[in-house]
């Protein structure tokens, strides 16, 4: 677990492509994440939206890496944006492609278009002036952004230090550098993701559950409000937990050996680990969804787990807007997950 | 009440699995959980990328294309099945200085509106505030778990008679300083980084016991100190003692004092056995 810097087969100036003019409420570079450390307390981080940043990735040539936590690559890094602010000059010619979130990506004066590649030269300003649809875009650059690879990846965590530029979020005056292109700048011009596989982002989103680890201690009635209600994402969420406003829901009476060994609150349970993804809900109140950044550890039941192709549902919700949980099973979970990963292939992209 | 009779396998999404053992604070169900944790690491299960003990229960992360949840449950009530007695546990034993009841811990209780942390504790277990650090500092401490955040521990004591016992704070602190050691119920816990908490507060070490930038070669493996079956003890230090062993620590030339080694659960065995003697003839009319 040290940072590596990788060898590059350029000179240091020619990777210098952007220039930090504001940072925005938070960009951070993320990959797609460190996972192996979960024992240690290390949250695997990573970007809030797999789909969203592989596909950037694969347009621009680079590698989109492999599924969250349990992919041997991280793939190559890229900026996550959160809803608007981020403001970067260009220093070096090179192919960017924006993804996720519409945070109307201006080049200049010009939208910019999203989901396929854009050459942008010297003196060209990049802005994300303010948010439509979605909470987190990405801008994957060729080659990939370099910056020391710490315990296998180069995923910013704010909360533990590390990644990134000096484990922090960017800010103004950092220098983006990016390792040398995969592919002549030539080659990657023209490519897009098709159509139909471009996410139109409602603000109504549907996210798949597995029920459990803790459903058995909630009553069923609760159950059933968790699987019908209208959640609204509440302002106080991050890349560590999304937190949903709604009605409150019931536990089942515990046996007195519980209430001494796990806490007085009926939400309270004898710490256990929590996923990526697992739902806690502390005395019954706002289920938080653990995300990225999330912590592996606690002590509040778990009435469900978000089922890891739409932890980037989750990631791209703005607050005020409204979540469905829906209850599948584990294969139809890891079925979702495949048509997820198999989507951000060469296959998807075209030519314009 | 302690174990169940067979652990328990849940469900946590498409990527875990949780294998629970039981539902208490007990540490011979945290050595039961390592234990199984060590039999699945020698065993080697194809899928299986990393586990996670926590006090009572083992997560498991797998890679779902490689292997199925049904599939792995079998393979692991295997495991389950022919695990035999357990005992030894290879152990770390590492020594942390604390000063106690420091300004900083003062300081964070007072503006959370929150009496003095030790002085809480010693009311409401009947005793001062010197015998809540001469206790707690008695006993080696047993790391149960590890998470919440990087190097943020729980430990168990391993002296069955500590008896001091500490409620969580009615409403969570905001903020509580870095390297803060606390305590809830007969759980001792860790600040690594300044966080919110609702652990009472013991006092602060002057060592670091997570390091993103790993400049002690203690570090050299990895950011994070704490490990799940690592033994501490706490050794009281004065205001003085803080700030010398923070500059050496500064500087670079602080030596942390770590044992390799292991622990005998017949060592708890024994202790616990005594312990519970003595209790059944201290209950007023045992014969």
């Amino acid at each position: 677990m040290r940072p590596v810097r990788e060898q590059l087969p350029r000179n240091e100036e020619e990777g210098m492509v952007f220039e930090v003019l504001d940072g925005g409420p938070q960009s951070t570079i993320q990959d797609v994440g460190r996972p192996g450390y979960l024992a240690t307390g290390m949250p695997p981080s990573g970007a809030a939206d797999r789909f969203a940043l592989g596909v950037g990735n694969l347009l621009v040539g680079n590698d989109p890496g492999e599924r969250y936590l349990v992919g041997r690559r991280p793939g190559s890094a890229g900026l996550e944006v959160l809803l608007s602010g981020l403001k970067l000059r260009v220093l070096a010619e090179t192919v960017i492609a924006i993804t996720g979130a519409d945070l109307t990506a201006m080049l200049d004066d010009s939208p910019l278009p999203m989901w396929q590649t854009v050459r942008v030269r010297p003196g060209n300003t990049v802005a994300f002036r303010r948010p439509r649809a979605g909470a987190r875009a990405y801008v994957a650059m060729a080659g990939g952004i370099d910056v020391p690879v710490f315990a296998g990846s180069r995923a910013t965590n704010v909360r533990a230090f590390v990644g990134g530029i000096d484990g922090r979020a960017i800010k103004k005056g950092d220098v983006i550098t990016t390792l040398a292109p995969r592919r002549a700048l030539g080659h990657l011009e023209g490519r897009r993701l098709r159509d139909s596989l471009v996410p139109r982002f409602d603000g109504r989103w549907r996210v798949r559950v597995v029920l459990g680890p803790q459903d058995d201690l909630f009553l069923e009635e609760s159950i059933g409000t968790f699987l019908t209600y209208d959640w609204r994402l509440s302002p106080t969420s991050d890349r560590m937990g999304c937190r949903f406003v709604g009605p409150k829901l019931e536990f089942k009476p515990r046996p007195a050996y519980l209430v001494e060994q796990a806490g007085a609150d009926p939400s309270n349970i004898v710490d256990d680990t929590i996923p990526v993804g697992g739902i806690q809900v502390p005395s019954g109140l706002e289920p938080i969804v653990l995300h990225v950044d999330g912590p592996s550890l606690g002590g509040y039941a778990k009435i469900a787990t978000v089922i890891s192709a739409d932890l980037g549902q989750v990631g791209q919700m703005r607050p005020g807007e409204i979540a469905n949980f829906e209850a599948v099973s584990t294969n139809e979970a890891v079925e979702a997950l495949r048509k997820l990963e198999d989507s951000i292939s060469e296959a998807s992209l075209v030519r314009s | 009440m302690t174990f169940y009779r067979e652990a328990v396998y849940r469900p946590l999404g498409d990527l875990y699995l949780t294998v629970e053992f039981g539902d208490e604070l007990n540490l011979l169900l945290n050595f039961r959980v390592i234990a199984f944790d060590t039999a699945l690491r020698a065993t080697s299960i194809p899928g299986v990328t990393e586990t996670i003990p926590t006090n009572r229960s083992l997560g498991i992360v797998y890679d779902p294309f490689v292997t199925t949840h049904e599939r792995l449950v079998g393979q692991l009530k295997e495991i389950e099945q022919r695990m035999g007695e357990i005992k030894e546990l290879p152990s770390r034993h590492i020594t942390i200085p604390i000063w106690y009841n420091d300004s900083w811990s003062q300081e964070c209780a007072k503006a959370h509106g929150a009496p003095n942390n030790l002085e809480y504790m010693a009311e409401i277990n009947h005793t001062s505030v010197g015998d809540v650090i001469r206790a707690h500092a008695a006993t080696e401490w047993w790391v149960s778990a590890v998470g919440f955040q990087p190097a943020c521990y729980q430990a168990l004591p391993l002296d069955p008679a500590f008896s001091v016992s500490a409620p969580k704070y009615p409403r969570p602190r905001k903020w509580t300083p870095e390297r803060i050691l606390c305590q809830a119920g007969k759980l001792t816990s860790f600040y690594p980084v300044r966080s919110p908490g609702g652990y009472q507060l013991l006092g602060r070490t002057p060592i670091e016991l997570y390091d993103p930038k790993q400049q002690n070669r203690v570090f050299r493996d990895g950011p994070v100190l704490p490990r799940v079956s690592d033994r501490h003890t706490y050794v009281p230090i004065d205001e003085a003692t803080y700030w010398q062993i923070r500059r050496q620590y500064e500087a670079g030339a602080y030596e942390y004092q770590i044992r390799e080694g292991s622990y005998r659960l017949q060592d708890y065995l024994d202790k616990l056995a005594v312990h519970n003697r003595r209790r059944v003839q201290q209950a007023p009319g045992s014969v």
